[in-house]
């Protein structure tokens, strides 16, 4: 569904990597593990179409958003979810936050009306609330959350307009095993609605719980992908066995 | 020959300001007349700086969520603006408003409008650079969620405005701080003139100010300027509230 095919992506003289290939298809979770400083993010912002790749091509279901126009462009990404290594959420309530990648899909004289509605939340902020367990926390401003649970929110934030694929950059570094759980189970029930996942983590045992494939992100590229058993036991690259049994110390 | 209209109308200038007017001193009269000049100064500032708000916002933001090849020349061009000595903006206006001048046909000369348009020029630079401050500190995770999460580029710029709020705040006020407070150009485009009856035409509390304290009735200029001092600290004590919660969120 999602594919990048040798995708480079420097910044000035600073290759991040070159060449790579990887792609995600529907209900899948693909995880990217790699040290840190490697390029994950990078790699997620390009998969998020937002960043393009120097060369190479992205492209979901078949169509390059870089060669088409804006307006196609825009319905390409509107596609794809990221949650960001950080919170990064927006002022105001939870709900208005969940609710903002649906806010954006709608009509100008829509959004204009709903501003004067005091309607409740919509059933997808409700539902994706619901899966990241903070129901009870619709109405509260976002700087009143705790570090785990605004984590969440940005979470759910990516779940609530249904993408096709969502992008997840270390959704749990900052949590504790509890909340990361949360996000974990979460995960599950994304790649069970059909969504296809990424998730970059240096978490390794993470990727083993929730990844069907794995990537290994090393210096300029990946070295390997495969599923997850594989990689994990009886990994091809010798990097990738370095890297994996920790004698590869970053 | 830009500054002929200034000498033509000299003599005209004193007669406003001291004419048969002044001498009536009675203390309705000095009410109606101060409130006039609080009447005309908010006018013209207030008129200027939602003026300039309109346009230096978005230019704020357009700035601020763009890159391209001399965006620092033009952010110190906004800076350096911030400290244009007034005087000259208004003698700049005063060239252009003049029978010479490219706008010499709308007859704008020592009129209410030509004074908005000087502290419209004094106004901008500083809403300009006050509000690229605040845009360009807008966390760029948030400009990336909203771009990510399916916004435009008009979703974007009012998610940025959104997270600057306090910071375009502070900006206006700003602006309207330097307006109201500005003596130097209202007085050269506007002229300080009243109404054979008193009543302020183009007159502000700071061309008032320093009229009346020159020609000795220094109780009306304390009452002027105890007006203007209330105005400038509420806008100040407003300033500081806005700038206190930007910084602490
Ligand atoms: N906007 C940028 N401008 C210049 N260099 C950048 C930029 N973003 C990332 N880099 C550089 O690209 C490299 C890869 O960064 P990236 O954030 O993708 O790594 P990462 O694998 O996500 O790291 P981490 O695990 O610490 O989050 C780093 O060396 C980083 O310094
Ligand atoms: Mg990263």
């Amino acid at each position: 569904m999602l594919r990048a095919t040798g995708v480079s992506r420097s910044y000035g003289d600073d290759t991040v990597f070159r060449d790579l290939t990887i792609d995600v298809d529907a209900g899948e979770v693909v995880a990217v593990i790699g040290p840190s400083g490697v390029g994950k993010t990078t790699l997620l912002r390009t998969l998020a179409l937002s960043l393009e790749p120097d060369e190479g091509r992205v492209k979901l279901d078949g169509t390059d958003p870089w060669t088409a126009d804006e307006a196609e462009r825009l319905v390409l990404r509107r596609r794809v979810g990221m949650v960001f290594q950080e919170a990064s959420l927006f002022a105001g309530t939870v709900a208005r936050n969940v609710e903002y990648g649906l806010r954006v899909r709608r009509s100008w004289s829509e959004r204009i009306a709903s501003l004067f509605r005091l309607s409740g939340a919509a059933d997808a902020v409700r539902e994706s609330l619901d899966v990241v367990g903070l129901t009870d926390k619709t109405d509260q401003p976002v700087d009143s959350l705790s570090g785990g649970e605004a984590q969440r929110v940005s979470f759910a934030r990516a779940l609530a307009y249904d993408p096709d694929v969502l992008l997840l950059d270390e959704p749990t570094s900052d949590l504790d095993p509890r909340n990361t759980a949360v996000i974990e189970d979460a995960v599950g029930e994304a790649s069970d609605r059909g969504i296809g996942v990424v998730v970059a983590t240096h978490d390794m045992h993470q990727a083993e719980r929730v990844a069907d494939r794995v990537a290994v992100l090393l210096d300029d590229g990946i070295t390997e992908v495969g599923p997850t058993a594989e990689i994990f036991e009886d990994p091809a690259d010798e990097r990738t066995r370095k890297f994996i049994s920790g004698e590869l110390v970053y | 020959m830009p500054l002929e209209p200034v000498a033509q109308l000299a003599p005209a200038l004193l007669d406003g300001g001291a004419g048969p007017a002044a001498s009536l001193l009675g203390v309705s009269f000095r009410e109606g007349y101060v409130g006039s000049v609080i009447a005309v100064s908010l006018y013209v500032s207030l008129t200027a700086v939602a003026l300039s708000t309109l346009i230096s916002v978005p230019a704020a933001v357009a700035i601020g969520l763009t890159e391209f090849p001399g965006k620092g020349f033009v952010k110190s061009v906004v800076n350096t603006g911030m400290g244009f000595p007034s005087v000259v903006v208004g003698l700049v206006v005063l060239f252009a408003v003049s029978n010479q001048g490219p706008l010499g046909s709308l007859e704008l000369i020592f009129t209410r409008e030509a004074m908005i348009m000087s502290q419209f020029v004094l106004a901008t630079p500083p809403i300009t650079a006050i509000s690229l401050a605040a845009v360009s500190g807008v966390d760029d995770g948030v400009r990336d969620a909203a771009r990510v999460l399916g916004g435009t580029r008009v979703d974007v710029a009012l998610v940025v405005i959104k997270e600057a709020r306090y910071g375009i705040a502070t900006a206006v006020l700003a602006g309207f701080g330097r307006a109201i407070s500005e003596v130097g150009s209202v007085l050269i485009v506007g002229g300080n003139i009243t109404s054979a009856d008193g009543i302020s035409k183009t007159r502000t509390l700071t061309t008032a100010i320093q009229l009346e304290a020159r020609q000795g009735r220094y109780e009306t200029a304390m009452v002027l300027g105890a007006v203007l001092v209330a105005l400038v600290l509420t806008v100040n004590a407003v300033v500081v509230r806005f700038g206190d919660r930007g910084v602490t969120g």
